[in-house]
């Protein structure tokens, strides 16, 4: 079978996406397939602009490729998704939020006049007819699948994928927490700053990237050294770093998926996340595989503090969470979206 | 977003007034919304909708405001003719009849209208509305519309619409506790309830019932609601020996309309020929889990084939319809929760605003946006050389744009 993965791809900007994209793409070749990533380089601003970009897809023409069929095609992303392909499969990480339930909050980009709400519906209605002739839509974390159901009344089937392929080990704890994501105002990394401060002994890590750096740096001075940002890292050193924090903070807002618990939990750490973090609560859960905080400082604080008073409960916990993230496999889901 | 509301309200007595007291709250938690009020200046707002109705005396204001500041028509029924009528010779405008009959049918038209005038020609909208619907003229002034059937879509694109179209359904009402009435009862107890006049083929309905009552004689009927003025129901039931049987309501308000529908065992809903329109008093049975008979005809056919029995308007109407009551009385408990589950599906009341919402918003912003898109993808075009850019046009009109 020759399979087109589709996923948009902002340039300069690496993350879970496109490691799940590219991940995808090896494992449907280790299938025996023919696979092969398209992307179209995606901006979403200023305001109708984000509809030029599902026009490009549109016109995009993957029923075949030097004479010969593509078989399917599996688009994970807006605007990736509206390609069209008598095959197409959408496995959704997400739409695009900022038409959806980011609007009307600090985190959307229209506001209220009239050409911003028609952009806001006209991406609606572009999810609905793209979404709606796919032979099937699968969504990658239960609250993908809400939102899908929500706002266009689309069922999908929910099918995690596995996080990136790492050396992932277990080690002993050394007593920091981590945050692993891109440092983007609704990951809410400030939440574990603020933590930071509430409690002196807790050291944080902060690894990733991103546009809200310089306000988190800001945030975290006059902290004695407590919180350090390391940049982005390796392969090698993240599972390092995995292996020896103590727990992982992840909360970000309304997360769709996040591969981070996921990551943490194969190298037996517990994890820290927030109440109204989404995703992550489908595998996070309170005092089993982690500690499901109020999404206040304070909280975070307390959970942090729990886990370095009561580390044998911590790597309990993490164990309790690798056996979650072994049973999401890549074979499975190759199976699911080529079935 | 501010929206300029244009609608009969309560205590206005019509269906698009029950609308619309049913509507404009869930609609105001989505929108700002000002309601326009008859013989006020027209107020400011990013897109007006206008309800419209074929009663020139609840709409023909409307109708005026429209022409003036083009907007969202919502289509309650596609024939317009007696409304057109009244904005037009009733206000001593002949030759603005004569332009709308022009507008819809040429010259022949307006050589109909001219036989209308001059009294040489029975009144057309009295006589033979649904052949001359006169939508035309109003749809020339939608700058989108609201149906709530396909068959008025079809038939709005028929007339010559081309703009943008919503398909929305008829908002069912949030369900409180009925308490049944009990002063009404019969084995079955048929109800029926609206205007009762010929389109409602109450004659059919009445002789089918008489059929019915031989095989059950504890059978009754409640007819509930105004008769037409030439439309004598008590001579019709004296000839039918249905004195007895058929219990007669005139208008019922409305909390007195669900107790009684509470109480009927199935509810008739017939119509022939029908303007397009849609029945508030359907879905109002269909909210109650009633099982429900309606004609084979226009919205009323797209209700779903499990929900309601239809009853084909032809020469066997009368017999297939003695056989959806019995029908109907003996399997309402299957026929009532597939109705239930209907309505909760596909008419609450937050998806229908929801949809209002999102129309009314595409509605004011819609041309912008497609011009922005427009404008870029024909640069791009012109730039490579591309003059016949009809693949892109496709293609954007395939996710809704430039339609």
């Amino acid at each position: 079978m020759r399979v087109a993965v589709c996923a948009p791809q902002v340039p300069f900007v690496r993350g879970g996406a496109e490691l799940m994209a590219e991940d995808l793409v090896a494992a449907v070749r280790d299938r025996g397939h023919e696979a092969e990533l398209v992307t179209i380089p995606f901006k979403w601003y200023p305001g109708t602009r984000v509809l030029d970009q599902a026009l490009l897809w549109r016109l995009a023409d993957l029923t075949e490729s030097d004479g010969r069929p593509i078989d399917r095609v599996i688009a994970t992303k807006f605007p990736a998704y509206c390609v069209r392909h008598p095959n197409k499969v959408a496995w959704v990480l997400h739409q695009f939020r900022q038409a959806y339930d980011y609007d009307g909050t600090d985190l959307g980009q229209f506001g209220d006049s009239a050409i911003d709400r028609a952009t806001v519906r006209a991406v609606r209605r572009l999810d609905d007819v793209a979404l709606g002739e796919a032979r099937k839509v699968f969504a990658t974390s239960r609250n993908v699948a809400d939102r899908l159901r929500r706002f266009n009344g689309i069922d999908a089937q929910v099918l995690p994928h596995p996080p990136q392929s790492l050396p992932y080990r277990e080690a002993e704890p050394e007593g920091f927490v981590l945050s692993v994501n891109r440092l983007d105002r609704a990951k809410r990394i400030d939440l574990l700053i603020d933590a930071a401060k509430h409690e002196p002994a807790l050291r944080v890590v902060i690894t990733g990237e991103g546009p809200d750096r310089e306000r988190l740096e800001r945030l975290a001075a006059g902290l004695n050294g407590q919180v350090t940002f390391v940049g982005s890292v390796g392969g090698d050193e993240l599972a390092d770093l995995y292996a020896r924090s103590l727990a992982v903070f992840y909360a970000p807002v309304d997360e769709d998926f996040g591969m981070v618990p996921y990551e943490a939990f194969l190298s037996g750490k517990p994890v820290v996340t927030a109440a109204d973090s989404g995703g992550p609560l489908e595998v996070v859960r309170d005092r089993e595989t982690g500690i499901v905080a109020a999404p206040q400082a304070e909280s975070v604080a307390q959970a942090c503090a729990y886990l370095a008073a009561h580390v044998d409960e911590a790597k309990a916990w993490g164990r309790a969470g690798r056996d979650v993230a072994r049973r999401v496999t890549w074979d499975a889901c190759v199976d699911a979206l080529l079935g | 977003m501010r929206v300029a509301y244009y609608s009969p309200l309560p205590p206005s007595r019509s269906g698009v007034a029950d609308y619309s007291a049913l509507l404009l709250p869930a609609l105001r938690e989505r929108l700002d919304v000002v309601v326009a009020e008859r013989g006020r200046r027209a107020p400011a707002a990013d897109v007006a909708l206008y309800h419209v109705g074929n009663d020139p005396d609840a709409h023909g204001w409307i109708v005026d405001a429209l022409r003036e500041r083009p907007g969202v028509v919502v289509l309650h029924e596609f024939v317009l003719h007696h409304l057109v009528a009244g904005i037009t010779i009733g206000r001593g405008n002949g030759r603005g009849y004569l332009d709308a009959m022009e507008r819809d049918l040429g010259v022949a038209g307006r050589l109909l209208g001219l036989g209308v005038l001059d009294n040489l020609l029975p009144l057309l909208w009295e006589t033979q509305p649904e052949r001359f619907p006169l939508a035309g003229s109003v749809l020339d002034h939608a700058r989108g519309l609201v149906v709530h059937s396909d068959y008025v879509g079809e038939r709005a694109r028929g007339a010559g619409y081309g703009g943008r179209l919503w398909r929305i359904p008829h908002p069912a009402w949030p369900m409180g506790e009925v308490t049944r009435a009990t002063d009404v009862g019969g084995d079955p107890l048929v109800g029926c309830f609206g205007f009762l006049n010929m389109n409602k083929r109450i004659p059919q309905l009445l002789e089918a019932f008489a059929a019915l009552r031989r095989d059950r004689p504890g059978a009754r009927l409640l007819l509930a609601g105004a008769a037409g003025e030439r439309f004598d129901v008590q001579r019709r039931l004296e000839r039918l020996g249905l004195d007895d049987g058929v219990e007669r309501l005139d208008y019922v308000p409305e909390d007195r309309m669900w107790s009684l529908m509470a109480a009927c065992d199935v509810l008739v809903n017939l119509r022939y020929p029908t303007m397009g329109e849609t029945s508030g008093s359907v879905i109002r049975g269909l909210s109650l889990g009633k099982p429900l008979v309606v004609s084979d005809v226009g919205w009323f056919a797209e209700l779903p084939d499990d929900v309601v029995l239809k009853v084909p308007v032809d020469e066997y109407e009368v017999d297939v319809l003695l056989a959806a009551l019995a029908v109907a009385a003996d399997h309402g408990a299957e026929l009532g929760s597939a109705a239930r589950a209907y309505v909760a599906r596909e008419h609450d009341l937050g998806r229908v605003a929801d949809a209002y919402a999102s129309s009314l918003e595409l509605a004011a912003g819609g041309d912008a946006v497609d011009e922005q898109v427009l404008l870029r993808v024909a640069g791009a075009a012109s730039e490579i050389g591309l003059t016949d850019v009809s693949l892109v046009a496709a293609r954007l009109r395939e996710v809704g744009l430039g339609a």
